[in-house]
């Protein structure tokens, strides 16, 4: 048997100590030889039936840049995220990576329960991708002077048309000059089953994003400038206009139908004029009408003419215990390529200038939507009470709808029950 | 022969074991109770004077959410809508189970086959049975509706219109719950006494008498426990609201669990969230006393 050297044994003696000392100075953080280490959860509404495997491929690419950082993704459900936010944060330990709408992330910011991520976006290494990311996002992702996320996706609240109905009612051309060509198609384009209009009107169904563009176009919004009170003074005529919808006959019967309902209706060839969300492009593509269809949005107001939009933005949990990795891997996830892929495969809006133009090249519908649609949204303001005071207004809407209160009215409950809520 | 001292240490001695014995084999049930049920709703009152407590620390805001309870529209019409609810869901379920009980009591052969049958709504998940009233609800392609339709010519908006929202809940609950009721009341009337009825036949009494003045009178036992649970689990309503109406529409079938639900997870309101369950707690126990003092005084 042949005997190694002692210089040799002494070498690698040497490199296996370096080695194990290494191993135990970074056991306890996440870095490793420059790459980083450890288990992370994603948790985020599903945008699309294929998310997990659309995240799946996030994922994928993440781990050959962090082989050693295993991310696990999970979903919650939109109409309960609240319930399902608010129980893993109770529990002590939620998600490292959230991703939250501008409806909910206030609330948990305020509380306490996202990390404040300021230091991490104004990182000097991080400088220029933060910068591909327009001012106005990065506003709705600030509040009590922090950043609670990377803003990167945005989700518009279009109108579709039925170019077939509202061409044979005459109308194609001038259906969105103003409230009243509206209303005009809305009743020519309605008999035989057809309805001409067609707007949420269930709290479940977030019916307020469908009223909000109304509102916004008429120059008011649900809180004034310094978000001490109403701000809904001078939507009284914009409301009275939907519910002058409801009441000429022209809507589905009031409550009788779910948003996708109403949509299924829509792909029928029996609505004329459908709010939805872009989203539901996909499924228009996926499985086409047998009529030529277009997006659009409302007419202008006496201010304005907006679109209604919500953007997402990535969190880190306050108490999450890998923050190195939940932040590499947000880093990931809010880059050109990734961010922009994933907004291809849902039918979303990006947020990042750069990747804009050559984006949805086969999609002209969403083209239309990202270049012409989102420089004219108008998103809610993020207020920490701006869910309760949404679901809370929502059923004023909902009776006024119905008949029992014209726009005046509608208005000033609502204003009541938002100042009760604000101050 | 033992003084009279010795006599009463001995009997003190054994009164204690007694005691102790007894404990022991109440303590089980008892660290149940205390843990999941007491020390909760010693909790829950804690928490009613309190804000926060969940994602960030509580603090103490005296009878702030007790105020606001008393001033909220809302919690009156959830109080309102429950106990409308369990008016209409209550009487009904017992009206169909007695009349499928006492249909099933004459029933010779398959009664077993029918009892599974009845019972088997009971089983089924909130989820499943929603889903199962869409297809008989809905206005487009209901069964209910298209027989409507045939009929008056006219669809009916069943969860969509804030005067039929409630009791097409409380139908569905009853459709649920009929089977549970059927088989406890089956039970009860099989267990009464066969001669008084034979002889209540030999004395000429027909079907509707023996029902009115033996099987009714004889069950007061059943239907005392049958109303205190059903009202205890009716004023709880919270799952096919929250699946059918999620309180809707115009807050229609908005209903204290449902509010509570609302205040503690969706508005990040625990504190309101613990006042409106005692509220709840209060309703529960207010009605359960008034139902022991109804059947006691007829008892």
């Amino acid at each position: 048997m042949k005997h190694l050297p002692f210089r040799k044994i002494r070498a690698a003696s040497r490199l296996l100590s370096s080695a194990c000392l290494c191993g135990v100075l970074t056991a306890g953080t996440a870095w490793a030889d420059g790459h980083l280490s450890g288990d992370i959860t994603m948790i985020k509404g599903p945008h699309s039936a294929d998310e997990a495997k659309f995240e799946a491929m996030i994922i994928d690419d993440f781990k050959s840049v962090e082989p050693n950082v295993d991310v696990t993704f999970t979903t919650y459900d939109w109409a309960n995220m609240n319930a399902e936010l608010t129980t893993g944060f109770a529990s002590g330990n939620p998600a490292d990576v959230l991703y939250l709408v501008d409806l909910i992330y206030p609330a948990y910011a305020q509380q306490g329960a996202l990390h404040d991520m300021t230091g991490l976006v104004d990182s000097a290494d991080w400088a220029d991708e933060r910068a591909e990311i327009p001012e106005f996002a990065w506003a709705l992702a600030e509040q009590d002077g922090g950043t609670w996320g990377v803003p990167v996706l945005g989700a518009v609240y279009n109108i579709y048309i039925n170019k077939d109905l509202l061409a044979e009612a005459g109308v194609l051309d001038t259906w969105d000059d103003s409230y009243a060509a509206m209303m005009d198609a809305a009743k020519k384009t309605t008999g035989d089953g057809v309805h001409g209009f067609s707007v949420r009107t269930r709290t479940g169904d977030f019916a307020f994003w469908d009223w909000l563009p109304y509102v916004h176009n008429a120059g008011a919004d649900l809180l004034n400038d310094d978000w001490s009170g109403c701000g809904l003074a001078g939507a009284e005529a914009a409301t009275q206009f939907l519910i002058d919808m409801h009441a000429a006959g022209v809507t589905p019967q009031i409550g009788a139908l779910s948003t996708q309902e109403q949509f299924d209706l829509f792909k029928a060839g029996k609505i004329a004029i459908y709010h939805g969300e872009t989203p539901q492009i996909g499924a228009l593509i996926a499985d086409p009408p047998s009529f030529e269809w277009d997006v659009a949005y409302a007419p202008p107001g006496e201010v304005g003419q907006t679109v209604m939009g919500n953007f997402g933005i990535l969190s880190m949990a306050e108490a999450s215990g890998n923050k190195d990795a939940a932040w590499e891997f947000i880093k990931h996830w809010a880059s050109g390529p990734q961010v922009g892929r994933f907004a291809e495969q849902v039918n979303l809006q990006v947020v990042r200038g750069d990747i804009v133009d050559g984006m949805f090249a086969e999609n002209p519908a969403m083209q239309k939507i990202q270049q012409e649609f989102v420089p004219r949204v108008q998103g809610i303001q993020p207020h920490p009470q701006i869910l309760k005071i949404l679901q809370s207004i929502w059923p004023v809407a909902e009776s006024a709808y119905r008949g029992d209160l014209n726009g005046e009215e509608t208005i000033a409950q609502m204003c009541e029950i938002i100042d009760g809520i604000v101050q | 022969m033992l003084s009279t001292t010795e006599h009463r240490k001995l009997r003190l001695k054994a009164r204690i074991r007694q005691n102790l014995t007894a404990y022991a084999f109440l303590a089980p049930a008892l660290i149940f109770f205390v843990l999941f049920l007491a020390w909760p709703v010693v909790a829950l009152l804690i928490q009613s004077f309190q804000t926060g407590g969940i994602m960030s620390p509580a603090k103490y805001v005296g009878l702030e959410n007790w105020r606001q309870t008393f001033t909220d529209p809302l919690v009156v019409k959830s109080i309102r809508n429950t106990v409308v609810y369990s008016l209409m869901a209550i009487p009904a379920v017992f009206i169909i189970a007695m009349i499928l009980a006492l249909s099933l009591n004459t029933v010779r052969f398959g009664q077993n086959t029918f009892k599974t049958i009845i019972y088997y709504p009971t089983l089924q998940p909130i989820l499943l049975a929603a889903l199962m009233f869409t297809f008989v609800l809905h206005q487009d392609f209901g069964i209910l509706n298209i027989i409507l339709r045939a009929i008056t010519g006219e669809p009916v908006n069943f969860l969509g219109n804030r005067n039929l929202a409630l009791p097409t809940i409380a139908m569905v609950e009853v459709w649920k719950g009929a089977g549970f009721w059927t088989l406890l009341f089956l039970a009860g009337i099989q267990s009464l006494p066969r001669d008084l009825y034979h002889a209540a036949e030999l004395d000429g009494a027909g079907p509707g008498r023996r029902f009115f003045q033996l099987t009714l009178p004889l069950l007061k036992p059943t239907f005392f426990f049958s109303f205190i649970f059903a009202t205890i689990v009716n004023l709880q309503i919270f799952d096919s609201v929250f699946v059918l109406t999620d309180g809707g529409p115009v807050n229609a079938t908005v209903t204290t669990t449902w509010y509570i639900y609302r205040s503690l997870f969706t508005f990040n309101e625990p504190g309101y969230g613990a006042t409106l369950s005692f509220v709840l707690v209060i309703l529960v126990l207010a009605l359960t006393a008034v139902q022991t003092i109804l059947f006691r005084e007829r008892r």
